[in-house]
């Protein structure tokens, strides 16, 4: 199971797509995949490449939310 | 009828897997006729999944002709797969989705997902869930991923 899905889960805010890279391969490129899995937030406001704890993708969806718009 | 994806020894793994399944789950299929190399196998493969479990529903979308449908689910992309709560005639959107054909480690996490979003129970901890409570404007995660 996916973090990404279980974040999703819990937050009517939160959406997660699970994305075949080399299926879109526009996308891929578009956010430089280079090794996966790779999460990319709010289109590109951060990036957080390889699986990761929890508390890692929550600390950089957090930095990209208290960003000024 | 055409060859089975998995076979009869993967097949009953899954049914025993989803032993654990709760609430009834609405699977989303959105493909497109032209240019979609993978749709055919993602639906099959769906379809077989789908038929393991009668807590699982199936419904098969096109992205062009269904366009009203895949935008209220922000789907733009085929194949793809939503993952959403069924409560009788309800449909409820958690945000869950693939694009692409969930195979090989992939399909793994498809197997998982469908038990996760089945229970509504995240299973995050007490701080992430803290925060996530808190959250006012949306998140897009885009989690690229290949089969193996």
């Amino acid at each position: 199971m996916l973090l990404a899905h279980q974040m999703a889960l819990e937050s009517p805010w939160i959406e997660a797509e699970s994305i075949e890279a080399m299926e879109f391969p526009d996308l891929s490129e578009r956010f430089n995949v280079s090794g996966v899995p790779q999460t990319t937030i709010n289109d590109g406001a951060a990036t957080v490449v390889g699986a990761v704890p929890e508390e890692y993708l929550l600390a950089e969806i957090r930095r990209v939310m208290g960003k000024p718009k | 009828m055409a060859t089975k994806l998995l076979n009869e020894n993967i097949a009953q793994q899954v049914r025993d897997f989803f032993d654990q399944l709760q609430e009834p789950v609405q699977v989303l299929f959105f493909g497109k006729k032209e240019g979609c190399d993978y749709c055919a196998d993602t639906l099959q493969l769906i379809e077989e999944v789908v038929s393991l479990s009668d807590k699982l529903e199936l419904s098969v979308n096109d992205l062009d002709l269904d366009a009203d449908l895949a935008r209220r689910y922000n789907v733009d992309k085929a194949p793809a797969l939503v993952l959403a709560g069924r409560d009788g005639d309800q449909i409820f959107d958690f945000g869950v989705r693939y694009a692409g054909i969930p195979a090989g480690h992939e399909f793994s996490s498809l197997i998982h997902d469908l038990v996760l979003v089945s229970g509504r129970d995240s299973g995050l901890s007490q701080p992430t869930r803290g925060f996530l409570k808190g959250l006012t404007s949306p998140v897009r995660l885009q989690v690229f991923v290949t089969p193996t």
